[in-house]
């Protein structure tokens, strides 16, 4: 996976351990284009739709469009 | 595992105490510091603010096997850069001069994140202790976590901790006895004790020998060996090959002898050109060219690897940390298939798109009721008591002798108001915060709520203190210190200081809604949540910045721990009784005599065009609404007084739009005098004062249109 945002969401992003090649699983997603649940790292993260979108990943498996 | 506590007796038996040992808890947000703090200082406790700062700093003390501990809770926080003001006071407090050891509480079902902290804290060369927190619940996953491993890693005491039960909590002070005395960290592996071997307690009978070795106790830190970690903290060739020039380049200068940061920090902050950091080289040649060649290497470091400079040096920590993870973590087979647990149906049901807005109104609801009845039935009791104390003071000294008016009525009655109408609803509602957080329920909420929230220029986390200021608008906007800028703690605090409190439900509850109907009850409230969105969309739109993304840990629920509950509770009470309820008290007190004398007569004179002119209401009302600033059921209880002086039904004092534009002022017109005390102290006086202008404007306009709306159809 790679992030696609501002240098300042990035390092946020990087310092909760979501770096290029980290494994992203989708838990769910709050109605009506709300934010995105994820597990990283063996725990879980919530995400805003906006930031959410810019993550770019590859799918292995049971792909899911966000 | 095995613990030796000794006794409390034993711990007061010391008597003086001349060395004191000054430790900064550290870690990231939700990792049970803030117990462990509770557990070490207990009641010894202080809230105030960094100098200078909207951050809370925690800091209390205690005295444990001769020695003097002041303990700092920093706040919870992910990394050392500078996102936030939290990171900020954390890393300047970190490295200066007052603190000697750093206990790093790390959650253990969170190993990785948590380390990623850890790493960077390792980087500032400050004497160390990891505590290894919620291991507990790491053993209910069949999970084990191989100390002896770890500490063998990091060349630095590790401890297995349960801070709610308060396991190995202890033992946290000894080993920093050990640390900052015997300068020889994790020294009972070395001397190969066995792995049980957390019985260091012969330590306890070495203090005289102790007191020997310490001779210069300031020059301690200074002479601590920091443990070479090179092995674990080296960053991939090019990162490290271009870190390596910079510090030499910063050694060779000068410039920067008077930071506490080691040269190694300075060299990777400026790589991430961190501002603070950068601050810190003052301007001259030397410093401009260290500066210019880190700007230089962060770009061909970051043209090598096609990524930002923060992602490369976070991927590499974060490989640097798997690396450790790995090693250290033992898997037990599953005993048997997993099944749900109650947890993950909680979550699932509270995250759910139709039914996790319905418990999100219940539980709103359920805020209300607990803090509304409680609230209302501690605070008759007392009205009745004093009603019945008034009586007979009274009848022993008369009601009209001037002592009585000044030092009951009004001294009495102050403090009767204040406790009477806050403190009985601001107690039961601290508690319903601490359950509410402890069990994990508010991140749901904030998942639920961040759509809706954008559109008011905050993200979903301000939805916390939004939900909490419907039981009490005073520790909510306190609460608003959860946002992570300026932008939108300030927001937040307008938003959350314009929903209706427990206390105003009880005046649109007894007034509207006894004599009018829920309808209209409900219809105020819609008119409430209007302008809370409508000012929202108005300061997204002019206050300068944007909105953050919501970036948020979920943890899983966990039962709530009725102990710590209660001492938070008890905690929030305690700084709340000292710090603003004298302040209310002595304002009721003197509000309360101006009323004994009439002095406040003119004041509805003055309001009059207000009261009476534009929202049609009568003259009396003026000062009743002065009288709402400091609680603001008072308008009510008032009104009530007033009519039966009269002798007059309210139902006929009140025409029904008299009622509802009442109702609706003393909803809107201004947060009580409590909330402005907190939102001053949250941001400033200027500020706060500028929330009270806005809200009695806001109030003003509605009122007066909905008057004057319902005079013009009704003369149609």
């Amino acid at each position: 996976m790679s992030v696609n945002a501002g240098s300042k969401a990035k390092r946020r992003l990087a310092n909760l351990g979501i770096v290029p090649g980290v494994q992203i699983i989708k838990k769910r997603s709050a109605p009506l284009r709300g934010p995105l649940e994820i597990i990283v790292r063996g725990t879980s993260l919530v995400i805003g739709r906006g930031l959410a979108s810019k993550i770019i990943v590859r799918c292995q498996e049971q792909c899911e469009l966000i | 595992m095995s613990c030796h506590l000794p006794s409390k007796s034993k711990e007061r038996e010391k008597g003086k105490y001349k060395e004191s040992i000054n430790i900064a808890l550290a870690g990231n947000p939700n990792v049970g510091k803030s117990v462990i703090f509770n557990q070490l200082t207990g009641l010894s406790q202080t809230i105030g603010n960094w100098p200078g700062k909207t951050v809370e700093k925690m800091e209390g003390y205690l005295d444990f096997l001769g020695y003097h501990f002041n303990i700092v809770d920093l706040p919870g926080i992910y990394s050392l850069s500078t996102f936030s003001l939290e990171e900020i006071v954390s890393r300047a407090f970190i490295v200066s001069e007052e603190v000697d050891l750093i206990i790093n509480v790390i959650d253990a079902t969170n190993l990785e994140r948590n380390l990623f902290f850890t790493f960077q804290l390792l980087e500032l060369k400050i004497p160390m202790i990891l505590a290894v927190n919620q291991m507990d619940i790491l053993h209910k996953r069949n999970i084990d976590i191989d100390f002896k491993k770890l500490e063998e890693i990091f060349k630095l005491p590790v401890l297995p901790i349960v801070a709610v039960h308060g396991v190995g909590v202890h033992q946290l002070l000894e080993e920093a006895i050990e640390m900052v005395v015997y300068r020889h960290p994790h020294s009972h592996h070395i001397e190969g004790e066995l792995e049980s071997g957390r019985h260091h307690s012969h330590h306890y009978y070495r203090k005289e020998h102790i007191h020997e070795k310490v001779k210069s106790w300031s020059s301690l830190k200074t002479e601590f060996k920091f443990p070479d970690l090179t092995e674990i903290l080296s960053f991939g060739k090019e990162v490290e090959d271009k870190i390596g020039k910079l510090i030499s380049k910063i050694k060779s200068s000068n410039q920067i002898t008077n930071s506490h940061y080691p040269a190694r920090f300075l060299a990777i902050k400026l790589l991430e050109d961190d501002e603070e950091i950068k601050n810190l080289f003052t301007i001259n040649e030397n410093s401009t060219n260290i500066i210019q060649n880190a700007t230089r290497y962060r770009e061909e470091i970051e043209e090598i690897h096609g990524e930002d400079i923060s992602t490369v040096i976070s991927s590499e920590i974060y490989n640097n940390i798997k690396k450790v993870v790995d090693q250290v973590i033992i898997l037990k087979p599953e005993k048997q298939l997993k099944k749900k647990t109650l947890a993950e149906k909680l979550d699932h049901l509270t995250t759910h798109s139709i039914l996790g807005y319905v418990i999100l109104i219940l539980v709103i609801l359920g805020i209300y009721m607990f803090t509304f009845s409680t609230g209302n039935f501690f605070g008759g009791l007392l009205d009745n008591a004093y009603g019945i104390w008034s009586e007979r003071i009274y009848s022993i000294f008369g009601d009209n002798s001037l002592g009585v008016k000044i030092l009951w009525d009004g001294g009495m009655g102050g403090i009767i108001g204040a406790v009477g109408g806050v403190l009985v609803y601001v107690i039961p509602f601290f508690l319903i915060i601490e359950i509410l957080q402890d069990s994990g329920y508010l991140p749901r909420a904030a998942f639920l709520m961040d759509r809706i929230m954008h559109t008011l220029g905050v993200h979903g986390k301000t939805i916390i203190p939004m939900i909490l200021g419907f039981g009490c608008n005073v520790p909510a906007c306190a609460g608003c210190r959860i946002m992570e800028t300026e932008r939108e703690k300030k927001i937040s605090i307008v938003l959350t200081s314009l929903i209706p409190c427990a206390a105003t439900l009880t005046v649109v509850m007894g007034l509207v809604g006894r004599y009018l109907g829920l309808q209209w009850v409900i219809v105020l409230f819609i008119i409430n949540f209007s302008v809370i969105l409508i000012v929202g969309k108005i300061l997204n739109k002019t206050m300068p910045g944007t909105c953050t993304e919501l970036i948020m840990e979920m943890h899983e629920y966990r039962a709530p721990n009725f102990k710590v509950i209660l001492k938070q509770t008890w905690l929030r009470s305690k700084e709340f009784i000292f710090k603003a309820l004298p302040i209310i008290i002595i304002l009721g007190i003197l509000l309360e005599i101006l009323l004994i004398f009439n002095a406040l007569e003119p004041v509805n004179l003055v309001l009059s065009p207000i009261s009476v002119f534009w929202l049609g209401l009568p003259a009396a009302t003026g000062i009743f609404l002065i009288y709402g600033i400091l609680r603001k059921e008072l308008t009510l209880v008032l009104l009530a007084l007033f009519a039966e002086n009269l002798q007059t039904p309210l139902l006929v004092l009140l025409s029904p739009i008299q009622m509802v534009v009442f109702s609706l002022v003393t909803m809107l017109y201004i947060p009580c005098f409590a909330t402005i005390i907190i939102i001053a102290k949250q941001t400033n006086w200027k500020y706060a004062l500028k929330i009270a202008v806005m809200e009695i404007a806001i109030a003003l306009l509605i009122g007066g249109i909905i008057n004057w709306g319902y005079l013009f159809f009704s003369n149609l």
